[in-house]
């Protein structure tokens, strides 16, 4: 799959999830949605951080995490967490067939961690279950 | 020399930079690969997103630490963090890919003060099957760019071919400790703080 061939009704359906992600979590102030290797997919951000900038990031920084994670024998990573004074960024890969997609959530500081990774969590479900869903309707998604 | 250095591998996606680590590197190398989005820019499976990493020690009893760059310029932040410390730079070149030259001079401006320094060489792949750009014009571009550094034909797989990168990086590395203690009279450059030049 390529991000530049995605279609547009699954990049739509993409959107949904991802303003849905942003809208029910109170402190939310950003979503993105990336391919494992860095590409835009979808975003929703209210500051003023480049949502393709974010996902070059967003995309490295899971690999790292997962690579870490490995390297110290700690099993699959379930999720990266960066907490800063103004507020926290989630990310994690998207559990679907092929590990395409990355997803990431910034919040504001006061925002409760347990919702935010659980919400996220839901989201990148989502995000999966779209996306085999449509590797399943393609034959040659690659 | 300390006994530890820092050398970045640099250039575009599918120059050569993880398969040049996994050539030489004595332990596991690291590597962080993700699916390939965008085979119109490359065609292969798996591209580095964030960095690769590995080792060699010399005859010298030195370790040198190799840390592969991701190539894509919308990794560029990774850029700045895996070069902090670097004592030296190789920059590859695929000879197949469209600008050649172009991709000479983004990633010499990326890792500039190391170029300037003296301390960067440029390794041109596949010129068996690509023989232009030649050596000449890379060559002329540097020139063009004011700066001097050696420029290796190379074949990544092969792990003499990285070697031979390394040493003359090393060489130069070396020429330039003696140059700046000709002139500043520093009997033991070797022992500097690595970021003096970075």
């Amino acid at each position: 799959m390529s991000a530049r061939v995605m279609p547009p009704e699954l990049v739509a359906a993409f959107d949904d999830e991802i303003r849905r992600l942003h809208g029910r979590v109170s402190g939310v102030i950003g979503c993105v949605l990336a391919t494992t290797d860095g590409r835009r997919v979808s975003a929703v951000v209210d500051n003023e951080a480049d949502p393709q900038r974010v996902s070059a990031m967003v995309g490295s920084i899971v690999a790292l995490g997962e690579t870490i994670g490995r390297e110290v024998m700690i099993g699959r990573t379930q999720f990266v967490a960066v907490s800063a004074v103004g507020g926290m960024v989630l990310l994690q890969r998207v559990p679907a067939k092929r590990d395409l997609l990355v997803v990431g959530t910034l919040a504001r500081h006061n925002t409760n961690l347990g919702i935010l990774l659980h919400e996220t969590g839901i989201a990148a479900e989502a995000a999966g279950r779209t996306l085999d869903e449509w590797l399943g309707r393609d034959q040659r998604p690659a | 020399m300390s006994e530890e250095l820092k050398i970045l591998f640099a250039g575009a996606m599918g120059a050569g930079k993880t398969t040049a680590i996994r050539a030489i590197s004595e332990i596991p190398p690291i590597s962080t690969e993700a699916s390939n989005s965008d085979r119109a820019e490359c065609d292969k499976e798996e591209t580095t997103v964030a960095m690769d990493y590995g080792e060699i020690t010399l005859a010298t009893g030195e370790k040198l630490r190799l840390y592969g760059a991701p190539g894509q310029p919308r990794f560029q932040f990774m850029w700045p963090i895996l070069a902090a410390g670097a004592l030296g730079a190789v920059v590859l070149i695929d000879n197949s890919r469209a600008d050649p030259l172009g991709d000479l001079e983004l990633y010499l401006n990326a890792f500039r003060p190391l170029a300037d320094a003296g301390a960067a060489v440029v390794g041109i792949g596949r010129m068996d099957s690509f023989p232009r750009p030649t050596l000449e014009a890379y060559m002329e571009r540097l020139a063009k760019l004011d700066v001097v550094m050696p420029v290796i034909p190379a074949d990544v797989r092969r792990r003499d071919d990285v070697l031979q990168i390394l040493e003359v990086l090393l060489q130069q590395i070396e020429a330039m400790w003696a140059h700046d203690e000709t002139v500043s009279g520093d009997a033991n450059p070797g022992h500097r703080s690595p970021e003096a030049i970075s």
